[in-house]
């Protein structure tokens, strides 16, 4: 048996049931391609009149973005009444695909799942192949909400009284994630908030310094923090409650009373103390080890999850989520470096020893953190010593031996110690959840400063004032590139394509065009500014390649689109979403014609050649 | 466990679990197949067998904690269920509820299939739950995909235009701004309806105005750093479509900055696929702005949806043993379409049919 039904099968087994027209999800454009190929000698034709149908929707469409009337797909469309609808194709395809769906004119569109949002068109039936989607490099399973979502365009009101989501497997499905999609109810969605330069700096200009905390505050992710800080609140009421029979005794602060004198006790006493064969500064960096630390092994990075001590060797060990996902075991004396930096996590009684949610928010905070952290200052005792004679008090000193509650103290030292714990972990994460945004602000600050954009009092400098204008990705680099006066002299071509190639962000491989050995050795000159930066901002891919995309059809006014396709194997659509992409950057840099009108200029020169054939088609 | 054993093991477990034991240990793990990705995983289980049979355990041991265990992928032989012993997803059928109805055919699942008469258009109750209450505040709207959200945004906009107040609708990506450019010329008239991207503005003095949201965002920090640029003095109502991208990782931040910097003289209507928790929404809104914010939900689809089965054979079934959904019920599945999947994971994975 194939691993998938054949897209004829498919098609024919729709029609049979009178479940068209079907939006079929697919888990790649290269199956969607492959799909539409699957029709190149098919016989399953349409009806004349239909097949007439599509052609006058088709010509309208046409007359409208000329760029689509040679698409190479337009004969199986008409015949069959199948097309492709992904992100490799034009908008102006895509709008064709869209419109020929309205008018009910298709039986099938074979679509890829990443842009179900993009997706803007509903269907009788819906096909899915698939439980996971391609997220950030790595395939996540579906969510209920994009399952519903997907689900969703089955059915068209006013056309259908009934939709049909139909799964199909295909050797990637679980089958368990669609059927609890389709029966569940959405998750809760949670807020992303990033603090960016940008953002800063536009927040600075507006307001002073002391007010920003009160509008981060109105924030959604402050809203959310406030949540989970109110929920910490509640339990530490509930501590406040458990804590009452442990109140002051004899002496007020009884529990660290014991505590000190139970410690002594046991070191006077004659047997040999627990020998750990674990040397001083293990010890000591154990203590700190707490779920949430951040901490370095070597060069990679990671965040503590718990701290155990193993079985038999009874040596200390931590779990620890490291960047990239991994949940590791190690020994606490792998640990090359303990931050000061503690993350939110919430435990969780079993592996991973704290939530899912929590897993996903401690690697996107990790990944955020800055190159270098502050290590925390831990203080080393020498060797496994007894406290000194000076410091230690005798046994002659505590009160305890001889105290009336002394029974009491050592019955309840164990549970009130832990509750006590417990009351201070939870005080610390309450005050790191009402603060946290506003110490990343500061970190932003603190670099914005340090760059010169921000005064000590952190108003904007006189560059300040431009870099506010830059508000896209890798804004750093590009303010950093124009005080470097990186672009002087740059041709339009060689401005665009820089902008281009950080710009992009897919590491997607193919065949290109060359670059030009000016542009070449400009962008080794950006990589090495982004390399400086990369401890404040990551740096973009820079690809060379991609340069030489939008370089061509910047510097040669008079290559056709379909010339520019063929120098190249990347799609159609991502050859357009490079320039628009770019476009976009070029028109931030012509915001900035006041202090920079040579650049400004070059830019807005760029964008009138960028801004020709299929790039003039949409607004 | 012997290499074979941890094989059969590792075949047994669905893709998405093996991806997770791949995290961390096997580079661009998500390129592969189940196959390949087996193949790979017990070839990186040298370095380290212990630590790897015990993530392994761990992993399935959080899956069988997961509410509903999917249907084990096991020979017809070994499935009996055993409803005292603690539920194990690979050997042992989940607890589910016996149906005492039997499972629906075909014929009936696909029943009723077919095209509505045409009616006249009259909004739903909670469309217009959702333009009144635009008149005493701002409004989040989260109902599921294919409800008519369109009408209430045009609806409300048609009220704001009438007042003389400008309107801003976002969109999250380009192409939906361009396809409602379209379809709102088409409504209001082509004179009153612009459309602004970062290099471009056409009518930009219409007093409907379409944009990304990331430009509205640009617009509002360029108002608060004292430059006016669009008329935001006669801002009566901006419109967010798709606004559970609030949640995107990218760009969610975008969606915050433009509800916590919008004037306080406009409303601000939220329209959202079903999200979990659009009563947070609406309450943090109330919180930051000036007028209470009203949530208008409803969760039952307006064309009801059935789920089905199609096996790579061209054999339909129905995929639950309902008509509709089962909500609250994913294991509730029809028996064809159990036994089909079953037998398509036995046959398309080699190792679990040696046995
Ligand atoms: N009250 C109604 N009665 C009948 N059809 C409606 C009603 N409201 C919306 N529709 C139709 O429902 C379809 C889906 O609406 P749309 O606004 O696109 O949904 P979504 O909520 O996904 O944005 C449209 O064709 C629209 O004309």
């Amino acid at each position: 048996m194939p691993p998938s039904i054949h897209p004829i099968d498919l098609i024919l087994a729709l029609r049979d049931k009178h479940l068209t027209p079907a939006i079929v999800f697919l888990t790649s454009r290269r199956a969607c391609d492959e799909a539409m190929q699957a029709f190149d000698h098919s016989q399953i034709l349409l009806p004349p009149p239909r097949q007439r149908a599509i052609a006058d929707v088709l010509d309208k469409v046409i007359a409208q973005y000329p760029s689509i009337a040679e698409h190479p797909l337009i004969p199986t469309v008409q015949r069959i009444g199948v097309a492709a609808h992904h992100a490799g194709h034009l908008p102006s395809w895509k709008i064709a695909v869209e419109e020929l769906m309205r008018h009910g004119c298709l039986d099938a569109v074979f679509a890829t799942t990443t842009l179900a949002a993009g997706v803007d068109f509903p269907a009788r039936t819906v096909i899915i192949t698939q439980s996971s989607i391609r997220k950030s490099r790595d395939f996540m399973d579906l969510t209920i909400g994009e399952v519903q979502q997907i689900a969703g365009r089955a059915g068209r009101r006013g056309k259908d009284l009934v939709g049909f989501a139909i799964v199909t497997p295909s050797p990637y499905i679980d089958l368990n994630v669609l059927t609890k999609g389709f029966t569940g109810h959405p998750e809760a969605i949670n807020s992303q908030f990033v603090i960016s330069y940008p953002m800063v700096l536009n927040l600075l200009k507006a307001h002073p310094l002391d007010q920003i905390q009160p509008i981060l505050a109105k924030s959604f992710a402050q809203f959310q923090l406030n949540q989970r800080a109110e929920v910490l609140e509640r339990k530490l009421d509930d501590l406040r409650d458990q804590m009452e029979p442990y109140g002051p005794r004899v002496c007020t602060d009884w529990i660290t009373e014991w505590q000190t004198f139970d410690h002594v006790r046991r070191q006077k006493s004659h047997r040999a103390p627990v020998r750990r064969h674990e040397p001083p500064e293990v010890a000591a960096r154990f203590h700190f080890l707490t779920p949430g630390r951040v901490v370095a092994f070597g060069r990679t990075r990671g965040v503590v999850l718990r701290q155990y001590r193993s079985k038999g060797q009874k040596s200390p060990m931590i779990t620890a989520l490291r960047l990239g996902g991994g949940i590791t075991e190690s020994p606490a004396s792998t640990v090359t470096e303990v931050s000061d930096r503690v993350l939110d996590c919430v435990d969780a009684p079993v592996y991973p020893w704290c939530t899912p949610e929590s897993v996903e928010e401690l690697l996107h905070h990790l990944e955020e953190l800055p190159g270098r952290l502050p290590e925390l200052p831990i203080l080393i005792p020498k060797d496994d010593e007894p406290i000194p004679d000076a410091i230690v008090q005798t046994l002659g000193d505590f009160a305890c031996p001889t105290c009336p509650s002394r029974s009491a103290c050592q019955r309840d030292y164990p549970v009130a110690s832990k509750l006590r714990q417990e009351q201070h972990r939870h005080v610390k994460s309450i005050q790191a959840l009402r603060t946290s945004l506003w110490h990343r602000f500061q970190e932003k600050i603190d670099v914005l400063q340090q760059f010169g954009y921000l005064t000590p009092t952190a108003h904007l400098t006189e560059d300040g004032e431009w870099a506010r204008l830059i508000r896209i990705d890798h804004s750093l680099l590009i303010t950093e590139l124009l005080r470097a006066e990186a672009f002087n002299g740059a041709d339009p071509a060689m401005l665009a394509a820089v902008m281009s190639s950080i710009a992009h962000d897919d590491d997607r491989p193919g065949a290109f065009p060359r670059v030009s050995s000016g542009l070449a050795s400009l962008l080794g000159q950006v990589r090495k500014l982004a390399a400086s930066l990369s401890p404040h901002e990551d740096p973009p891919l820079l690809r060379a390649d991609i340069a030489a995309v939008t370089e061509r059809w910047i510097g040669d006014p008079g290559l056709t689109w379909i010339g520019l396709c063929k120098s190249t194997t990347m799609a159609e659509g991502d050859i357009y979403r490079l320039l628009a992409r770019t476009l976009e950057f070029l028109s931030q840099l012509h915001t900035l014609k006041a202090t920079h009108p040579g650049l400004a200029d070059t830019a807005s020169r760029a964008i009138a050649n960028l801004r020709r054939g299929v790039l003039e088609e949409l607004p | 466990m012997t290499t074979q054993e941890l094989e059969q093991l590792l075949a047994q477990q669905p893709i998405a679990l093996l991806h997770r034991l791949a995290r961390g240990r096997v580079q661009r793990h998500f390129r592969a197949g189940k196959r390949r990705l087996i193949e790979v995983l017990l070839r990186h289980s040298a370095e380290n067998r212990p630590g790897f049979e015990s993530d392994l355990m761990t992993l399935i041991g959080e899956q069988q904690a997961r509410p509903s265990p999917p249907p084990p992928p096991q020979t017809p032989a070994a499935r009996k269920p055993k409803p005292s012993a603690p539920q194990r997803r690979t050997t042992h059928r989940p607890v589910e509820p016996e149906s005492h109805e039997p499972a629906i055919t075909l014929s009936s699942w696909l029943e009723g299939l077919g095209v509505p008469p045409t009616k006249a258009f009259i909004p739903d109750a909670w469309q217009e739950d959702a333009i009144e209450k635009l008149r005493k505040g701002d409004v989040v709207v989260s109902v599921p995909t294919g409800s008519g959200k369109t009408y209430v945004a045009v609806e409300a906009a048609r009220r704001a235009i009438a007042e003389n107040r400008t309107v801003i609708y976002t969109s999250p990506l380009k192409a939906l701004s361009n396809t409602k450019y379209t379809e709102f010329s088409k409504i209001f008239g082509p004179d009153q309806v612009g459309i602004l991207t970062g290099d471009r503005r056409d009518n930009g003095q219409a007093p409907l105005l379409i944009m990304t949201t990331e430009i509205l965002r640009n617009l509002l920090y360029d108002a608060g750093g004292g430059e006016i640029d669009v008329r935001l003095d006669t801002l009566g109502l901006v419109i967010l479509d798709e606004s559970q991208y609030i949640a995107d990782p990218e760009r969610g931040v975008v969606w915050e900055e433009t509800i916590i910097f919008c004037p306080s003289q406009a409303r601000m209507l939220l329209l959202s696929a079903s999200i979990g928790n659009p009563h947070d929404i609406a309450e943090w809104i109330t919180s930051i702005r000036p007028t209470p914010c009203h949530l208008v939900r409803h969760t039952t689809r307006t064309v009801p949806l059935r789920a089905g089965y199609l096996h790579p054979n061209g054999k339909l079934t129905p995929l639950f043993r309902t008509v509709g959904i089962p909500h609250g019920h994913p294991s509730y599945l029809h028996t064809e379409a159990k036994r089909l999947f079953i037998q398509y994971e036995d046959e398309t994975l080699p190792s679990r049919s040696r046995r």
